[in-house]
Formats: structure tokens, C-alpha cells, sequence
């Protein structure tokens, strides 16, 4: 059944391309290298064909082992209990739930990429979308880790569902926000996952089409439920995909909105105020956009696909990073004018607290990393350099983890009676374990590349499409 | 697509479906397809690596249900969640959260979004794949070899035969005259789509045995047993103490609880043991304790002259003699208040007996009043202090114990000035302080 495709890629080093210039009347070219719709095909595909460079095969190792720790350290958690943990009181919420916000905000990238730009016709999306969905969904994963084990006994984490028990007799309480992110975070990681498995399936079926194996045309075949590519199906698969969107934006931007409403419906200054909404959907998609230039950039390299995501989609990205670093900057100046202003002097207390108080490293980690970093990006150069770009994103990432850990940890420690202060101190196994849900996050990302499509295929040979028709037509 | 069951047929002849053309490009496949429309046929269909912009229009396909089905998903979640939220919160299980309303609707706004979203989304892939009728793994055109590249670069027309105005001839020469890359016959797919029996064997025995679970938790659950509960998680049901009844390793007899040790009193049972709280020693009770007493005759039905009458016990105490509080003034004016306040509503200021209720039941006159007993009454003043303290604390005849209402130094001070009271109609000159007795003789 299959063909020899004749005119292989070559697979040595691509030249990059500079498609940011911007020509007045002229679209700047998305898919660099005069690709034609067999060599998109074949540059993505190879990947999941061809056997993983060695450098895959030693992260695998050391991110799956990773992962196994923390699973271990589960099963250590659920044995010993939470006192493993430096959580005491004042401070009982801690890195569990740091480590929540922290990995919910990096999930917010890929759908806001799928969805938001996709309903702003943002093509430059294409190329990118996939691997940041992957991203969102593993992301979740380790989200969802973290408050399913803080509650204790993680064994009746399902007791958080409305189903109707025969030895409770009781409902969940609805008019908490804790069980708003219930309904919130697992909507969203399911609805992420049919958008991304949904997405997939005409690039199963490539992949089912290019099999050499009867078992690898099976698992294909079976995962893309039989795709032809008939343009009856194509019609209701383009509705569909529009209508996932529309209901994918405000799901996106209601996540984290409601992950605030964690801290801003509670009575404690620092967390009771109205700014959190914007200001966590704000960190979240810069936290999520950073996230995905530290993958996608050695990824690009590894996988030789410069062509498909271009510096121009990282320089895309990389704008947003900046335009949302500067809302963050803003959301945090705008916290201390209002703690200011307010003349409420638990509000001053708090915030004169955070940036002098006891946890003054942690809040200038967070205001150099989040504010000053990214500003760097008013440059072409760095905004458009590879190397430059990976550090900064890294950067932002430590400072978003910082925020997390601020608003959380400092506004518990001192809250109104000094008599109830006190200082957090985590333990080593507080540390292995967000160390270990990166294994986790890795890992699902390693076996992603290995296995699945990480550019929608189908998209970009649409954008190469459009491409090649307004050359036809500007000649 | 035509929905053909596949039959067993001999290799050699196939079931014809249509005709299928292959094209390098999007442009010549709309082309194409605008010409086969515009033939009149329309049991056609095009298939392209992506969805090409104009095909719709080219071979006149409708517009989908799609987003109907959806916008019915989503109120169906809308719905669902207010139901759901305003019964579980409102109705079946109120429970009042920081003063807001049973059924707060701002607070159930977030849930009704999330579940509407979650609704709409999932309605919409699983609408998608059932309006497309998909999965279907067995399809004709998978037959030709060419097809493969469907999902790469190449792009196919499809007539099929049971279009109404089908020729084999007709549509063989309008397509070949679209510059089609090839041109073939579909045939159906003989490959055999029937799952291999193993599978189902193995699919039947493993739904079989999953069963097996759900039949031992259903029968531990509805039957009874003599074991404890089977429990993974210990939660709070196991501690590691003893309770009394079990046995233990760590004392000699085997016994977890323990017999208490001669000398000693248990935290909290002071007031059953010391002098103090009970008026009489009981270090010196001979045969039975006042309390133990009392059990034994109250227990036992036929009186056999082992147990005394309670009352009788109780008056042959080994009363103390002394108080055992520090006599002084503070002490007298505390016990002349108390006096004052609980035991002169019958025994009269001066202890006569002659309160004011003990006075208007005499006015009465109703003939069952058994007037209060006179503190000067000789049978009192030769009583003990220890057993006037139990007096008041017990109480006698129709008289309640104070033990309840007044502490033991608040008794103990009654004492002291019940004392007093007596003394003072009993006293000679002698007893007269030497400073106050010119006061004495003044008149």
C-alpha cells in the first residue's frame, strides 16, 4: 500500500529564514523554504518516524525517571500524610497550591492560542497550535495533581463531586469557589482534550496513510476513526472546530478568573480584592507563552522544522509575552496605588509586607523576573534571537512561580493578628515534588513528539494554500 | 458515501462503486467539481489533505445542523447546572454559608457557565463525528492504493453509482476530461473488516469478570458479617490505644485497663475521696463506704442484714470534727451571706426553724408540712461539724442537698456560722471577749 515518496526533505541544517520584515502590502510568508504540500507532510511526520535523536532518549530517561519519584513520593504523601510537607499553620495552603496556580497558568497558552487567535484569524497560530494544546493538557496533568493530594485524604478527592452518595447524605457546597475550580479545571482539561484530539485526526489519518507496519497503520487507523478527508466531513469538522473556539475563549479566560476567585472571595488582604480576575489571566498567559518558547525553540532545532515555525511565530509570541509581562507589571503597581489609596491599613500592611517584609527576596525574584525581563523584548534582536529568547522565557517562568508564591505564602503568613504570624519554611520534599511533577509534564511532552503529529499538518498545508495564492495572484 | 455492507464476494469481481479522479492540485479538483455539478450529478464528494475554501459551493453541498444541536447542548448544561446546584444547595441538603440565600444565584453563575461550555464542547465533537458517521474503519475508497496520498498532497473526486443520472461510460469520459493525475473504479473493500473471534472471546470473558468485583463488594455490602469493616484506608477508625475490655502485652495480668493502685486517686475523683468535699473521712469507713452503701441497698431486692438502710450507715460516718478551712472573719460573713441567701427561707434568720416559708405553710395549716428543723435543737448542736456539712450538701428528709449549688468552702462557711448561731444561745459571760464585755453589762 505505501508509496515510495520520492523527493524526501533533505534533513540537514536549515538556514534561518527572516520572515519579520514587513513589507507594505505583503503578507510576510508563514512557511519559509518554498515547502510544497508533500515536503509539510513529510518534514512532520518524520518525526514520529523516524528513530528519536540520542538527546531525546537521555530526557526520556531522566524526565520518566523524575516522574517515577514523584509518583513515588505520592504514594509516600498518601502513607505518611500531609505533614511531610512544611505546610503548617499560618501558612497550610503552601506549595501545594503554589504549585497549582503555577502549572494551571502555563495550561492557559495552547488554548488561547487555538481558540483566541484562531477566531482573530491569526494564522501564524498553525504552526504553534498543536504542540501548545499538548502543552495545556499536561499542564492540567500536573495542576490537577497538586490539590487532589492537598486535601489530606486524596483517596476521597471524588468526594469534591455533586454524585449521589449513600454514606455521605450530603451535596457539595456550590457556593464555594473551591468548587468552582472543580468544575472550572476539570471543564477545562476535558474540553482542551477534545480540542486537541479532535484537532488531530485528519493528521492521524497522515500518519495512518505513510504506515509501514500493519500495526502502526492499525493504532492510527483506530485513533483517526477512519478520516478520508471528504469535504462533507471537512465542512462539519470546520464548524465544529469554529464552535469549539467560540466556547474554548471565554472557558480560557473563566479558568483562571476562577482559580482567583480561590483567593479574592476570602476575607484576607492581599487576596480579598477585585484586580485578580485580569491580573491572573493575565500572568497566565504570559506564564503559558513563555512555556511554550522554552519547548518549542530546542524543539524546532532538534526536529528540524524552522520552516514550519518560523522566527516569526516566536517573535509573535514573544510580543505577547511582552504586552502581557507589562499588563502584570501594571496589575502590580495598580495593587500598591489601591493599598495606598484605600487608606486601609491591613491592605498597606500587606503589600509594604511583601516587598519589605520577611519575604523580600521572593518578591523582587518575582518583580525582576516578571517586570524587568521581558521588557527586553522592545528589541528586535533579542525578540528575534533564539538563545536569548529561551533564557528570557526560562526567567519568566521562575518570576510567575515567585507571583504564585507571594500572593500565597505572604498573605497567609501575616494576616490581621500579629499573634498568628509566622514564617514559612518548605521541606526537601516540598521541593522534590515540584521537581517531580516537571518529570511528569516532560515526559507526556517526550512521548507526544514521539508519537504524534506536534505541527497540525492539515493547517499549515491550509495556510500554504492561501500562501501560494496570493503569490499566484500578486504576479 | 454510500453505506454498502460488505459482502463476500469472489475476488475476481468486485462491487463497483463510482469512479474516482486524482488531482496534483486544489485549483483543477474545483474546477472539476463545478463541472461535474454543473453535469447534474450529486451523489459526489471530494477528498482533500485540507479543507479547500469553495468546495462546498463547487459540489453544492448544504450547510451543516451543527451549531443547532449545539445551542441546544448548551442550554441543556445551562439548565443542568442551575437544577442541579439550586436542588442539591436549596432543597435536598440547605445548609446556610456565611448568611447568603439557599439558592444564591450569583454564586451557582460560575458552575452554570462551566457546564454549559462542557455540554456545547463535548456535543460538538461527538455531533461532528456521528453527523460524518464516523468511526468507520471499512470505506471503498480506501481500495485504491492511490488514496493514500489523500491525506498527503493529492486531491480526489468521487461520482458515485447510485447517483440517479450514473453511466459508467458518461462519468468515465467527463471526468477523463478534467486532466485528472489518474482515473479508477472503486471497488468494494475486500479486506476482512469482521474483528477476529479471539477478540471477542477475550472481550466477553474480560466484561465477564468485571463483574466479579461489583458481585463481592454487593454481597459484602447487603450481607452480614462477624469481621470488621475491610478497610484500605485506616482513617480515623484505628488508633493506636487501648480501650478497657482488651487485652495487652504491657502489664503482667493481660488486662489493658488496669485496677486503680491502693493510695491513689483518680484525676477528677478528689471530691469523691478527700475529707474536705465529703464532711467524714473515709479512710476510716469500717465495713462499707456511705456510697457503696447506698448501691447495695438499692440493688438488692430481698434486704438480707448485710446492707444497712442507707440512712442509718450514713449516720454512724466517721464525721470530722474539725473544719478544715481556716476559721477567720472573711470565712463568717461569707457563711452568714450564704446562710442568709439559701437556708433562711426556712430556718429563719436565727436558725429557729421559723423562716418565712416555714411560717405560711404553719398559716396554712394544711396538716402534711413537716416544719424545718431548729439549729438549737439539741440533737443538732451535738452533731458533728462534718455531718452538718453533709447535711447541707446531701440534704435530709425534705430538705435538698446544696453540694450542687453552693462549693465546699461556701458549705463549709454555713457551718462556721450555723456554729455561731448556736453558740450564741448557748453562751455564758466567760465566753464574752474580755474587750466587748464592759459593752455587756452597759445597760
Amino acid at each position: 500500500m505505501a508509496h515510495s515518496h520520492s523527493h524526501a526533505v533533505s534533513t540537514s541544517n536549515v538556514a534561518e529564514i527572516d520572515n519579520t520584515i514587513d513589507i507594505p502590502g505583503k503578507r510576510a510568508h508563514l512557511v519559509t523554504g518554498n515547502q510544497t504540500f508533500h515536503s509539510i507532510t513529510n518534514m512532520v511526520c518524520r518525526i514520529a518516524e523516524e528513530p528519536q535523536p540520542t538527546l531525546w532518549w537521555f530526557l526520556f530517561a531522566f524526565s520518566s525517571a523524575t516522574a517515577l519519584m514523584f509518583v513515588g513520593l505520592i504514594g509516600y504523601l498518601i502513607y505518611r500524610g500531609v505533614g511531610i510537607w512544611g505546610n503548617m499553620n499560618p501558612v497550610f495552603w503552601a506549595w501545594p497550591i503554589v504549585n497549582f496556580v503555577f502549572w494551571v497558568g502555563i495550561a492557559h497558552a495552547g488554548t488561547l492560542i487555538s481558540a483566541i487567535l484562531f477566531l482573530f484569524r491569526q494564522n501564524w497560530r498553525t504552526s504553534i497550535n498543536r504542540a501548545s494544546e499538548a502543552m495545556t493538557i499536561f499542564a492540567v496533568v500536573c495542576a490537577g495533581i497538586f490539590p487532589g493530594i492537598h486535601v489530606g485524604r486524596a483517596w476521597l478527592a471524588f468526594w469534591l463531586l455533586p454524585y449521589p452518595s449513600l454514606n455521605l447524605w450530603m451535596w457539595p457546597q456550590f457556593r464555594s469557589p473551591l468548587l468552582w475550580d472543580v468544575f472550572a479545571v476539570s471543564t477545562y482539561a476535558s474540553t482542551s482534550l477534545v480540542f486537541w484530539y479532535m484537532g488531530m485526526i485528519p493528521d492521524l489519518a497522515t500518519f495512518r496513510d505513510r504506515s509501514k507496519t500493519k500495526l502502526r497503520r492499525m493504532v492510527y487507523g483506530l485513533l483517526c476513526l477512519g478520516w478520508t478527508g471528504s469535504s462533507r466531513h471537512w465542512l462539519r469538522y470546520e464548524k465544529a472546530y469554529t464552535i469549539l473556539a467560540a466556547l474554548a475563549a471565554p472557558l480560557v479566560l473563566s479558568v483562571h478568573t476562577v482559580v482567583s476567585f480561590d483567593f479574592a472571595v476570602s476575607q484576607l488582604p492581599g487576596w480579598h480584592t477585585t484586580i485578580f480576575p485580569p491580573y491572573f489571566v493575565a500572568g497566565a498567559i504570559f506564564s503559558g507563552f513563555a512555556m511554550v518558547i522554552t519547548l518549542m525553540v530546542p524543539a524546532r532545532k532538534i526536529y528540524k522544522i524552522e520552516h514550519l515555525i518560523t522566527i516569526r511565530h516566536l517573535e509573535n509570541m514573544n510580543k505577547i509575552i511582552l504586552a502581557t509581562g507589562s499588563l502584570v507589571g501594571l496589575a502590580y503597581a495598580t495593587e500598591f496605588f489601591i493599598a495606598w489609596y484605600s487608606k486601609n491599613p491591613f491592605e498597606s500592611f500587606t503589600f509594604i509586607n511583601r516587598a519589605f517584609g520577611p519575604y523580600w527576596w521572593a518578591y523582587w525574584i518575582m518583580v525582576s523576573c516578571n517586570v524587568i525581563s521581558p521588557q527586553l523584548f522592545w528589541f528586535k534582536k533579542i525578540r528575534t534571537s533564539p538563545v536569548l529568547m529561551v533564557i528570557i522565557s526560562i526567567f519568566v517562568n521562575i518570576g510567575m512561580w515567585f507571583e504564585r508564591f507571594v500572593i500565597t505564602v505572604t498573605s497567609l503568613s501575616r494576616d490581621f493578628l500579629p499573634s498568628s504570624w509566622g514564617y514559612f519554611t518548605p521541606t526537601p520534599i516540598d521541593g522534590l515534588m515540584y521537581f517531580g511533577s516537571f518529570g511528569v509534564f516532560m515526559t507526556l511532552f517526550l512521548l507526544f513528539c514521539r508519537f504524534l503529529p506536534i505541527v497540525a499538518i492539515s493547517e499549515v498545508k491550509g495556510v500554504l494554500s492561501i500562501q501560494n495564492h496570493e503569490e499566484h495572484k500578486a504576479h | 458515501m454510500s453505506d454498502h455492507k460488505p459482502k463476500k464476494t469472489t475476488p475476481t469481481e468486485p462491487k463497483k462503486f463510482g469512479w474516482i479522479a486524482e488531482y496534483a492540485d486544489e485549483h483543477s479538483l474545483l474546477t472539476a467539481a463545478r463541472k461535474v455539478r454543473d453535469s447534474g450529478y450529486t451523489k459526489t464528494d471530494a477528498f482533500t489533505p485540507f479543507p479547500v475554501h469553495g468546495i462546498d459551493e463547487a459540489l453544492g453541498i448544504k450547510p451543516t445542523v451543527l451549531p443547532f444541536i449545539v445551542l441546544c447542548a448548551g442550554f441543556t448544561g445551562l439548565a443542568t447546572a442551575a437544577a442541579m446546584q439550586y436542588w442539591t444547595n436549596a432543597i435536598d441538603y440547605p445548609y446556610i454559608i456565611s448568611g447568603k440565600p439557599m439558592g444564591s444565584w450569583p454564586a451557582f453563575i460560575p458552575v452554570c457557565f462551566e457546564l454549559t461550555v462542557l455540554f456545547s464542547a463535548f456535543t460538538t465533537f461527538l455531533g461532528m463525528i456521528a453527523l460524518n458517521r464516523l468511526p468507520k474503519f471499512s470505506n471503498p475508497v480506501f481500495t485504491s492504493a492511490r488514496f493514500d496520498r489523500v491525506t498527503d498532497d493529492r486531491f480526489f473526486l468521487y461520482v458515485d453509482s447510485s447517483d440517479k443520472y450514473f453511466n459508467k461510460q458518461s462519468v468515465q469520459e467527463l471526468l477523463s476530461g478534467t486532466g485528472p493525475e489518474s482515473l479508477e473504479e472503486v471497488v468494494e473493500d475486500s479486506t476482512p473488516t469482521a474483528i477476529p473471534r479471539i477478540i471477542w472471546y477475550v472481550l466477553g470473558c474480560l466484561i465477564m469478570a468485571s463483574w466479579i468485583p461489583a458481585a463481592i463488594v454487593y454481597k459484602m455490602r447487603q450481607g452480614k458479617s462477624d469481621q470488621p469493616r475491610l478497610h484500605v484506608f485506616l482513617d480515623m477508625d484505628f488508633q493506636p490505644k487501648k480501650k478497657p475490655q482488651q487485652t495487652t502485652t504491657i502489664f503482667p495480668d493481660g488486662r489493658s485497663m488496669q485496677p486503680q493502685v491502693a493510695g491513689t486517686i483518680a484525676r477528677g475523683q478528689l471530691s469523691e475521696a478527700d475529707p474536705y468535699y465529703l464532711g467524714y473521712d473515709p479512710g476510716k469507713v469500717s465495713l462499707l463506704g456511705e456510697k457503696e452503701t447506698f448501691l447495695v441497698s438499692t440493688q438488692q431486692k430481698d434486704g438480707d442484714g448485710q446492707a444497712a438502710p442507707a440512712a442509718a450507715a450514713a449516720l454512724n460516718l466517721p464525721w470530722l470534727t474539725e473544719v478544715p478551712v481556716a476559721v477567720n472573719d472573711e470565712l463568717m460573713e461569707l457563711g452568714k451571706r450564704k446562710f442568709n441567701t439559701y437556708c433562711a427561707a426556712c430556718h429563719g434568720l436565727g436558725g429557729d426553724g421559723d423562716g418565712l416559708v416555714a411560717r405560711r405553710a404553719d398559716q396554712l395549716a394544711q396538716g402534711f408540712w413537716l416544719p424545718p428543723t431548729s439549729l438549737h435543737d439539741p440533737r443538732v448542736r451535738a452533731q458533728a461539724v462534718g455531718q452538718i456539712y453533709y447535711t447541707i450538701s446531701n440534704g435530709k428528709g425534705k430538705m435538698a442537698g446544696y453540694g450542687p449549688s453552693l462549693d465546699a468552702k461556701e458549705r463549709w462557711a454555713i457551718v462556721v456560722y450555723a456554729r455561731a448561731l448556736q453558740r450564741s444561745r448557748n453562751a455564758s459571760e466567760a465566753d464574752v471577749p474580755e474587750d466587748k464585755a464592759s459593752k455587756l453589762k452597759t445597760p
